[in-house]
C-alpha cells in the first residue's frame, strides 16, 4: 500500500476503468469548449459569418457529452457507491460538465453577435480589447482542465486568483464602451453587443476559477474558504450624462 | 449574500458511554489490538470496520468480556462504561453481559419457543416478578425487534423456525429483554438478504434512541447508513475514529482512504 492513494489501483479494476472513461469525456468536453470560443473570437475579429454559424452549431456536441457525463457518472453512483477520493472525483466531474457546458453556451452566444457584429465597422479597437481579454481566459480555462488533470490544488490556486485579470480587462471594455456609446448613438447596438461579448468572456472566466475550486475539493476535500479576489466593478458602476 | 448557517460546537455533542484506554490484547504470543483509545458516545451508532483480521471483533468482544470465555486470551488496559472499569474484579461478567447485549453474525435463537428465548434473560436475572410483567416484558421487547406483528399470533412456535432475517430480529429482541445500555452487534446482517437486512437497519434506527450500539459490519456501505460515528481498525490499530459523513468523503488517514475506496484488501 502506497501513501498516495491517487495513484493506486482499485482491487475492481473495471472500476478504474469507468470512472477514466467518464473523466475523459469531460476532456474531451473541455477540447471543444476550448476550440469554440477560439472560433468564436476569431469570428467577431475576422467579421467571419460563416466561422460564426458553423460555432454555433458545435456546441451541440458539448451539450451531448455532458449527457455522457451525467449518465456516466449515475451509473457510477448507482453502481460502485463511490466513497472518499472516488467520490470527489465523480462530483468534482458532474460539476465541472455543467461549467463547461455553461462556457459553452458563451462561446456559442459570442458567435451569434459575432454575426451581427459582422455588419459593423464601429468600434473596432473595442473588439481588439475583448481579442485579448478573450486570450487571457481561453489561458485560464486550459490551465485550469490542466490542473484538474495533474491533480494540481496549488496551481488551481493560483488560477482562481488570475481571474482578477478577467474582471479588471472587462471593466475596462465596460468603461470605454460606455464613453462609445455617449459620444455617438451610432454606437450603441454594437456597443451593446460588444458588451455581451465581453460579459460572456467573464462569465466563462468565473468558470474556469470554478473548475479550479472544483480541483481543490478534489485533492484537499475541502472548497477553499476564502473569498477569491473579485475586480468587477461595474454593478456599482454610474454614468453621468452630460 | 448571506451567511450559511455553521455547526455551532457543543451542540448535539452527545456523553461518552464507553472509554477506552490503552487497551492491548493478546492472542497467546499474537498482539492482535495494539493500544487502542476510544470514546464511544451514548445513543448513538459506532460502526467498527476495517479487514478481515484488523482486530474489530476482538476490540467489539471486549466491551461485554466475550473475550474471557478464550483460555489463551489476555486483555490489557482500561475499559470503562459509565466510568466503571468493567475489567474491575468485583464486577460479574454475567451481570455486565445483561447491561451490554450482544448479538451475533449467525441467528442463534434457543431451541425454545419464541416467548421463551425472550422470557430467558428477564427470568434469569429476576426482571420480572409476575406472569403479566414477563408478558409485558416479552411483547415490548419484541415491538422494539419490529417482530411483534409477525409473531404475535405464534409466541409459543419454536423460535427456530422463522426465516433468517425473523430470527435475526428475535435474537435482537431477546438482547433488549435485559434492558441493556450497549448494544454490540458482530455482523449481525451478513447472513442476511437485502430486505431482512434493511428491516435490521431501520431497527438499528430506532435503537439508537435508547442505546448506544456499537455494530461492527464488513459492508462499508451498510456502516455508512447506519452509523453516526466510523471506527477504522487495521492490522490491530485504531487507524482512524470519526463522524461517518467526514470518514466516507474525506477519510484524514491514507490508509483508512485505500480501505473504503476498494484499493487495499
Amino acid at each position: 500500500m502506497t501513501q498516495d492513494v491517487m495513484k493506486d489501483k482499485h482491487i475492481v479494476r473495471s472500476f478504474d476503468q469507468e470512472l477514466e472513461a467518464v473523466q475523459a469525456h469531460l476532456m474531451r468536453m473541455g477540447g471543444l469548449v476550448e476550440g469554440c470560443l477560439s472560433d468564436a473570437i476569431k469570428a467577431l475579429c475576422d467579421k467571419d459569418v460563416e466561422l460564426a454559424a458553423r460555432t454555433v452549431k458545435a456546441d451541440r456536441a458539448i451539450d451531448e457529452l455532458e449527457e455522457f457525463v451525467k449518465n456516466d457518472s449515475a451509473n457510477i453512483i448507482a453502481r460502485r457507491a463511490p466513497t472518499a477520493i472516488d467520490l470527489r472525483v465523480v462530483l468534482a466531474t458532474l460539476t465541472i460538465a455543467n461549467q463547461l457546458e455553461r462556457s459553452g453556451d458563451h462561446a456559442k452566444n459570442i458567435a451569434k453577435r459575432a454575426v451581427t457584429l459582422a455588419e459593423s465597422s464601429n468600434l473596432d479597437e473595442v473588439t481588439t480589447a475583448i481579442a485579448r481579454q478573450a486570450l487571457v481566459v481561453q489561458r485560464l480555462l486550459a490551465d485550469a482542465l490542466d490542473c484538474f488533470i495533474q491533480r494540481d490544488a496549488d496551481g488551481a490556486q493560483a488560477i482562481r486568483e488570475r481571474d482578477a485579470e478577467v474582471d479588471a480587462m472587462y471593466n475596462n471594455v465596460f468603461r470605454t464602451l460606455l464613453t462609445h456609446m455617449m459620444e455617438n448613438p451610432a454606437n450603441i447596438t454594437p456597443g451593446m453587443h460588444l458588451h455581451f461579448v465581453a460579459k460572456n468572456l467573464e462569465r466563462i472566466g468565473d468558470h474556469a476559477t470554478g473548475i479550479a475550486e472544483q480541483t481543490i475539493y478534489l485533492v484537499r476535500g475541502q472548497l477553499p474558504d476564502d473569498d477569491r479576489p473579485r475586480m468587477d466593478q461595474t454593478p456599482t458602476e454610474m454614468t453621468e450624462v452630460q | 449574500m448571506y451567511d450559511a448557517p455553521k455547526p455551532r460546537a457543543g451542540v448535539g455533542q452527545k456523553t461518552s458511554k464507553i472509554a477506552a484506554r490503552g487497551v492491548q490484547v493478546y492472542y497467546g504470543d499474537t498482539h492482535a489490538i495494539k493500544d487502542v483509545n476510544i470514546e464511544i458516545e451514548d445513543k448513538t451508532v459506532t460502526a467498527f470496520i476495517g479487514p478481515s483480521g484488523c482486530g474489530k471483533s476482538t476490540f467489539l468482544r471486549c466491551l461485554n468480556r466475550m473475550n474471557d470465555t478464550i483460555d489463551v486470551c489476555r486483555v490489557e488496559g482500561d475499559i470503562r462504561i459509565d466510568g466503571e472499569d468493567i475489567y474491575d474484579k468485583r464486577v460479574d461478567p454475567v451481570q455486565l453481559r445483561a447491561k451490554v447485549g450482544m448479538v451475533f453474525q449467525k441467528p442463534n435463537p434457543f431451541p425454545k419457543s419464541i416467548y421463551d428465548n425472550v422470557a430467558y434473560g428477564p427470568r434469569i436475572h429476576g426482571l420480572a416478578e409476575t406472569k403479566s410483567d414477563l408478558d409485558e416484558i416479552v411483547e415490548n421487547s419484541l415491538r422494539r425487534g419490529a417482530i411483534w406483528d409477525e409473531v404475535k399470533d405464534r409466541l409459543h412456535a419454536p423460535g427456530t423456525g422463522l426465516s433468517g432475517g425473523q430470527q435475526q430480529r428475535l435474537c435482537i429482541a431477546r438482547a433488549v429483554a435485559t434492558e441493556p445500555e450497549v448494544l454490540l452487534m458482530d455482523e449481525p446482517c451478513s447472513a442476511l438478504d437485502p430486505i431482512a437486512t434493511a428491516q435490521v437497519e431501520e431497527l438499528i434506527d430506532e435503537l439508537k434512541l435508547n442505546f448506544s450500539v456499537v455494530i461492527v459490519t464488513h459492508s462499508m456501505q451498510q456502516a455508512a447508513r447506519v452509523s453516526q460515528k466510523t471506527a477504522f481498525f487495521h492490522l490491530g490499530n485504531l487507524v482512524e475514529y470519526g463522524d461517518t459523513g467526514h470518514i466516507f468523503t474525506n477519510p484524514e488517514d491514507p490508509r483508512t482512504e485505500s480501505y473504503i475506496t476498494g484499493r487495499i484488501g
